[in-house]
Formats: structure tokens, sequence, C-alpha cells
């Protein structure tokens, strides 16, 4: 351990006042959460492409979204499902937050809205479309349609926002990243708002083929909605899902002199790099562990004050243990007090977007005193031996909450949310 | 806030007109393009079919030819660049990993890109149409993301501290170098590689470019015969699109003390970073390069110098009709009067655009003209264009007294980001 942080600007503390999300359970938080809440599984057979005779046939797809409920139609038609996700999203964080955005402020709010593969979709259809019907057929809105950046650049097109627009890619710790980013943009005073998320739609064929060749996707397809089953002894693979959430993060005095709604604080945060393998996690969970332990110290916490952590638990025989065994190294004997469960359970793993569903669980969690549950647990793995919250919610105070991303190529990002007292 | 301050103390680049930095700038003083016909692929079912490609690049000699065999062109760019990079630093051991004694896991870094591993994406989804979904490699995924990068050169060269992947299109290399400086001044690291990479030089991105109309016209304006070197004209009256290239540079951003205590020799210092979004269009600047204005001014805001300040600007001077007329407008409006006392180049002439990669290649260049007092020029600057009146440094490079230098990126979707590096003085 190096030097402590400096002492925080009660000021320029980060603070939550809205949120949004489009999610395999629903296309609002309030239907998200509810359907959290009550254990309910957004996995199903696959319908965005036809999966027959595939050996991975089922997904958490989005359902029923319609862009033109958040976006022009014409302009909609010139987004990747990946923008258009985040847009929606962010319409609804910004409506929820109450912020007003005109000439007075447009230059001072920033977006941080991160993603894993990005426009992945339209590359796919440019190609198909090349090689059946050569160049001149190809789109000329592909390239600006599949950029990663497109998700933050659209919310700040739809929305006229334009302090910096950032867009970081850290594979299944993207979302994750992107709050410990607007943390740090806004307690440094470069901006006094940041919209801040990620988001993530990539249900194709290829993504599917490769992620199903690596052996990382569940093939129980027959039984859609336990496929999911993080920590339980008969996981056997993540299911891919899509999703957007994004939170509006604001200078603790900023939100109090508009007399926003508070629901809690970004209270610090961590990168770190495994520095181990391209797709395997290192299986010390070295690098974990420190991104807990540092974001807890940037956080200026003990940690004993945390109540809850929001798992990576994809539901991969190694993520699942290691993270396991991080926690273990992190916490000591804290552990076993510690509540921790997996949205992935329900949601599958949104990649670039997890992260940010699950900053959004732990707002929530703390609100509401509920820990949605981590569903399918039906037989215990002894290398899984925490506290997982499982089947049921579950009412408890939660006071400061974690979130983990951790993703390929080894890099972890670690999020500390905590109440704020009125 | 802070009395942190970031260095740069190793630079690292593969680059069109040369592997290494030697090479590179050799070829940039001298005003030597690197743009030529496309060797990559079959080009000829296109319009236009020139890149600036990196030339006799050999990946197994920076890294293991396994995972040289699996990973992406960009990946091998950045692992080549990188480790130079680290060597240049006096950081790299004997083992070729990080020195034992400097702390792992507070030296990280913002790697850059625009689209990552495109390359091996498209080659999993070329096999997918033709042969189905059970020949796709399971190793695809893991080395086409925009993160893959910076995932192997952490792995390769054992660096575990902060670690991200910016993209913002065009404007990413800019947002790289400027993220690594604030994670050092904030104090989150003590060591950051500020960098990007692209490899760009797939078929798919002819077809889209070509599409949009935005690339150059490989011909001799005067002449009107074909001739790859003089596709790129940025600022010239006859430009009419910028040339797609590829390539890595890395820069070590090292907090001051740090690098003192170790003996490391800083060669610029990193003193501002502004980054902004037009809000305005998916693919146009907005008018006037309004957002590339408000990116420059927090960039001496966060410097805390006046424009009179700056004696050097590498403009992002695509060679498209309208950035380059923007970008000129911006800089007239940000620095009034002393516009006319800039020198102000596009090495974009000579290098093409490398998309993610260019604002940390350009930012390599503005270090070097810091640390050597030499300015390369803008080539194929023929016909002034009468609205377009800076000085651009035509066709030949300058020798000047140069204390401080501003690095203008600007992307698709209305990125905008700006670097400004001073000469190191204690």
């Amino acid at each position: 351990m190096t030097r402590p942080p400096p002492p925080r600007d009660a000021a320029r503390r980060a603070v939550v006042t809205g949120l949004g999300a489009v999610t395999p359970i629903g296309n609002d938080v309030a239907t998200f959460w509810s359907n959290l809440v009550a254990g309910v599984s957004g996995v199903g057979p696959i319908t965005q492409f036809d999966a027959t005779g595939e050996e991975v046939r089922i997904a958490a797809e989005v359902k029923s979204f319609e862009p033109r409920d958040w976006i022009d139609f014409k302009q909609a038609r010139r987004m990747s499902r990946f923008a258009q996700l985040a847009v929606a999203a962010a319409r609804q964080a910004i409506d929820d937050s109450g912020l007003q955005i005109g000439d007075h402020n447009r230059d001072d709010i920033a977006v941080v809205v991160n993603t894993g593969g990005g426009g992945i979709g339209d590359v796919a259809i440019g190609q198909q479309t090349m090689l059946e019907q050569g160049g001149r057929r190809v789109s000329p809105f592909m390239v600006p349609m599949l950029s990663p950046s497109m998700g933050a650049a659209q919310i700040s097109i739809q929305n006229g926002i334009r302090g910096p627009v950032i867009t970081s890619v850290a594979a299944c710790a993207s979302g994750v990243q992107a709050f410990v980013e607007a943390q740090r943009l806004i307690e440094h005073g470069d901006v006094d708002v940041v919209i801040a998320g990620g988001t993530e739609s990539a249900i194709l064929p290829v993504a599917f083929a490769a992620l199903g060749n690596m052996g990382a996707l569940s093939k129980r397809n027959d039984e859609p909605e336990k496929a999911s089953r993080p920590f339980d002894a008969g996981r056997d693979g993540f299911v891919f899902g899509e999703a957007a959430a994004v939170m509006v993060v604001e200078a603790a005095d900023h939100a109090e002199g508009r007399g926003a709604n508070i629901l809690g604080e970004i209270a610090g945060g961590a990168l770190t790099g495994d520095a181990f393998h391209i797709s395997a996690p290192d299986p010390s969970g070295y690098g974990a562990t420190l991104a807990m332990q540092r974001a807890l110290r940037d956080a200026h916490l003990e940690m004993e004050a945390v109540d809850y952590i929001v798992a990576h638990g994809t539901s991969t025989p190694l993520n699942d243990a290691t993270e396991t065994k991080a926690i273990r190294a992190a916490f000591g004997t804290h552990a076993d007090r510690l509540a921790v469960s997996s949205n992935k359970s329900m949601i599958g793993h949104t990649l670039g977007a997890a992260g940010a569903v699950s900053g959004l669980v732990a707002i929530l969690a703390i609100r509401d005193g509920v820990i949605p549950p981590t569903i399918n647990q039906e037989t215990a793995d002894p290398a899984c031996d925490l506290d997982y919250v499982p089947n049921v919610a579950r009412r408890a105070t939660v006071n400061v909450a974690i979130s983990n991303g951790f993703g390929f190529g080894g890099q972890n990002a670690v999020s500390v949310f905590a109440r704020v007292d009125a | 806030m802070t009395d942190r301050r970031a260095v740069v103390t190793g630079m690292g680049i593969v680059s069109p007109v040369g592997i290494g930095s030697e090479a590179t700038w050799d070829a940039l003083v001298s005003g030597r393009s690197g743009i030529a016909d496309i060797t990559l692929f079959d080009a000829s079912p296109f319009e236009i079919g020139v890149a600036g490609e990196v030339k006799g690049f050999d990946a197994t000699a920076y890294m293991d030819a396994k995972d040289a065999r699996r990973h992406d062109r960009n990946t091998h760019f950045a692992v080549a660049a990188s480790g130079e990079a680290l060597r240049d630093a006096g950081l790299l051991g004997e083992n070729g990993t990080v020195n034992g004694d400097v702390d792992a896991d507070r030296f990280g870094m913002v790697f850059g890109t625009g689209i990552g591993g495109i390359g091996i994406m498209l080659e999993g989804h070329k096999i997918l149409l033709e042969r189905g979904p059970r020949r796709v490699s399971p190793f695809m995924l893991p080395h086409m993301l925009p993160d893959s990068a910076s995932g192997q050169v952490a792995i390769q060269y054992g660096l575990r501290g902060p670690n991200m992947a910016v993209v913002s299109a065009c404007a990413t290399g800019g947002h790289a170098i400027g993220e690594a400086m604030e994670a050092i001044v904030r104090g989150q690291a003590d060591i950051m590689l500020g960098a990007g990479t692209e490899a760009p030089l797939v078929p798919l991105a002819f077809a889209g470019f070509g599409q949009m109309r935005a690339l150059g016209t490989p011909k001799d304006p005067d002449s009107g015969e074909y001739d790859a070197t003089m596709a790129s004209r940025p600022f010239d009256a006859t430009r009419d699109g910028f040339v797609v290239s590829e390539g890595s540079a890395v820069l070590v951003l090292e907090e001051l003390s740090h690098a003192l205590a170790r003996g490391a020799r800083p060669i610029v210092e990193v003193i501002g970073y502004g980054s902004s979004a037009d809000a305005y269009d998916m693919a146009a600047p907005a008018e006037r390069g309004e957002g590339n204005q408000r990116a420059m001014r927090a960039a001496l805001a966060r410097a805390g110098i006046g424009p009179e300040a700056v004696d050097y600007i590498n403009a992002h001077g695509t060679s498209t009709p309208l950035n380059d007329r923007y970008e000129t407008m911006a800089i007239r409006d940000v620095f009034g009067e002393h516009a006319d006392r800039l020198a102000v180049s596009s090495t974009k002439s000579m290098t093409g655009h490398a998309m993610g990669a260019a604002g940390a290649i350009e930012a390599y260049v503005c270090a070097k003209v810091l640390s050597t007092g030499c300015i390369p020029p803008t080539i194929n600057y023929r016909h002034p264009d009468p609205e377009l009146t800076l000085d651009y440094v035509p066709n030949e490079a300058r020798a000047a007294e140069v204390r401080v230098a501003l690095s203008n990126s600007m992307g698709l979707g209305g990125h905008n980001s700006s670097v400004i590096m001073r000469r190191f003085e204690e």
C-alpha cells in the first residue's frame, strides 16, 4: 500500500441523481428493479437471428424495444442498436434527475458511456454486403455507426451536451470503469455533471460462434431461465445478454443547489490489470483483490463498512471461484458477514453494460434496503462459499455496496457506492 | 490542488514512414511520404487503393510466434512501440518485462484505438459466412476487442496498474495521452503509457470510407498523373480527402519526482489537456471548429498559460476540405493575432491518417519538435487556399525555438481533444 488518497472536498463528492436502464427484464428502471427483486429471468431462446441447430440457442435479449419511443425515426435508422439502447437509457436518467440542459450548462456536462464491442453488428452487415454485392453497396453510414464511441457521441448529439465525451473499453469491466472515470471528472472539477454508464448489443451469429467456441457460453438450451447460475455447482458458462444502463452523476454542491433528489454517491473506485492472460483470470485473484482494496482506500472506507457486493459473478466455472477467493483475500473474516449477489443470474452477461447495470443495482439496494437474489442456486459448490443471497431477495440496510467488473485481458474495475444522509 | 507533474521519459513508434523513432523522425524531417499502393490486400475493386501501410513489419521480432499468430495487427504494433518506449525510458528489465525496482501495481496505461481488432473480427465473420459457426476460432473474441492491445501490452511487459482503452474515433490518441496525464496528476499511478494503435487497412474500411467520399485522390493535382504520395494534401487548395493509415505510438508518462529519483531523463512535460464534444453531427465537424476551439481553450486553461505561449501546433489537418478549413478558423479564433506567429504543420501529409493512433503519433511529433528544435513540414503544399492563411511550414522542415507545442485531434461523432506539452524545465 502506498500513499493515502487526499482528503475529499465535500462539495465535489460525486452523487447520483438519476437512473435509466434498458434490460432483458425491463425497458425502464422500475420494471427492471421489480423483476430483479422478484427473481425473474430474462433468458430465453434467441429471436434476433435464426439459431436453429447451433450449439448455443439462448440469450438474454432486450424485448419489445421501440427506438422511436426515444429517438427521431430517421436518426434511429442511422444508429447501431447499442447506441439506440444507450440514448434511451440516458434519456430516462436525465428525466429522472430533473436536470435541464441548456446554454447555461451544456459545456459543463460530460458523457462517459462505455461498451465492449460497439457497432459490431454493422461491421458484420457491411462485410456481408461487400462480399455478396460489392463495395459500392456498403452504406455510407456504416463507418460513423460502427465506432464504439457512438453510444456516448449520440447521447451528446441528442441532448446537446458539449463537455468531454469519452468512451473507454475494458471488455467486461467497461461499465464499472465509467463510474470510476465519472467520479474523477467530478472530483477533479472538470465538469459538474457526468452522464455515465455502459451499453452493449451484439446478439449476432458471429459473437455466439466466437464465444461458443471459446467454451464460454452455457449450453443449457432446454432450460433457458436456469442457464445462468453464478456460484452454483452446476454452472457451465455465461449467457450472453444485451442492455444499457446510465446514471446522472453530479457534484454534491451542484445537485444540492438545484434541489435534486440524491440517491447515493460514488464514493470511490479503482482499476488494476492482472498482467496474466488474454481471456482467463489470474487464478490467484490478485488483481481483483487489489482493485477492491484500492477502491475502498480511495473511498476512505474500512472493509467492515461494506454491506453488499454486486458480484461480477458470470456463471463461468473459473470466474466465480476466483472472484470468491479474491473477495475472501480482500475482506478476511468480514467476507462471511457480507451479502454477495449476481444480477447476471437473471439478465445474463451484458459485457460492456454489465458493470453499469451493477452500479444501478448497488444504488437501488441502498435506496430501497433490498438486496436482489442470485437465482438458480440449487447445488452448493465448495469453491464458492459466500452468502450469495440464494433465490430470494432480502431486506437489509445497505449503507455501502461495491460493484465488481473483471474483463478479458485481466482488466479489473471496482466502484464503491454509499448512502448519502439527508 | 496537486503538485504532481507528468513528464515524458520514453517514446516508441511504428508508423508508415518508419519502424522505430529514429527512422520515423528522419523521414518526417526529410519530408518523405509513407503513402503508397495497398499491398495488404487486393485493392483493385476500389476506386481509391492507396494507404499509409507500415512496411516490412515482422511481429515475431517483438512477441512470441504463437501470440503473434493469435493477435491482431493493431496489437502487434502496440507491443512493438511499447517495447521501444519502455527501453527508451530505461524501464525494461533483462527478462523483457518492466524493471523489478519499479512498482508494477502503480504502472498502468491508457491505450486508445478507433476500432481495435477489426481484421480478426472480419476474418472470423467471413469464416462464419462461408464455413459455419463451428469453424470460428475460439481465440477470435478476446483478440478482437478494442482493449485487446492494452491487455496484451500489460501481460507482455508486466504492467499491473490502471488499464483502460479509450475510443473516440480519430480523437482517440489525444484523449489517451490526456487521460494518462490526468491519472498521474491525480495520483492514480506513478507511470502511465499514453498511447494509440490502429490497423484499419481492411477492404471493408475502403468500401465504407469510399462510400462516404472521404478519401483523397492519388494524383498530382498539376499534371493529373497518378501519384500515391500526393493523395494527402492538408491545407492545399486542391485537397479532396484523407488517406487511411496504420501504426502505433507510445509515450511513457511519469510523475516528475519519480522520474528524477530513478535518474530518468525527462524529454518534455505534458501540461495541458482539453476535451469537448460538438453535439452537432455524426460525421461533419461543427462550424468554425467550434468544438475544437473549446478543447484548445480548455487545454490552455488546464496548462495555466495564455495562447501567446504556444509556438507550434501539430494540426489534425486531415486533408479533407471541411476539416482543414474549420481547424484553421478555430486556430484563428482561439489565438487571435498570435495565430500569425504560430507554426502549424500536418504530419498527416506524410503519415496519412492513422485514426485512433493519429493523436498519439502526433503527440510523439510534438515531443520531438520540443526536444530537437526542428519542425517537420506539411508536404504536398503547392496551392495556397485563399481562405487558409496560417504558416503551415510548407514542404521543408524548419529549425525553430519551440518551448510549447499543442496537438489537435478531432473525431467522427464530434469528439475533440487537445494536448499541450512544454520543453522540460526544472
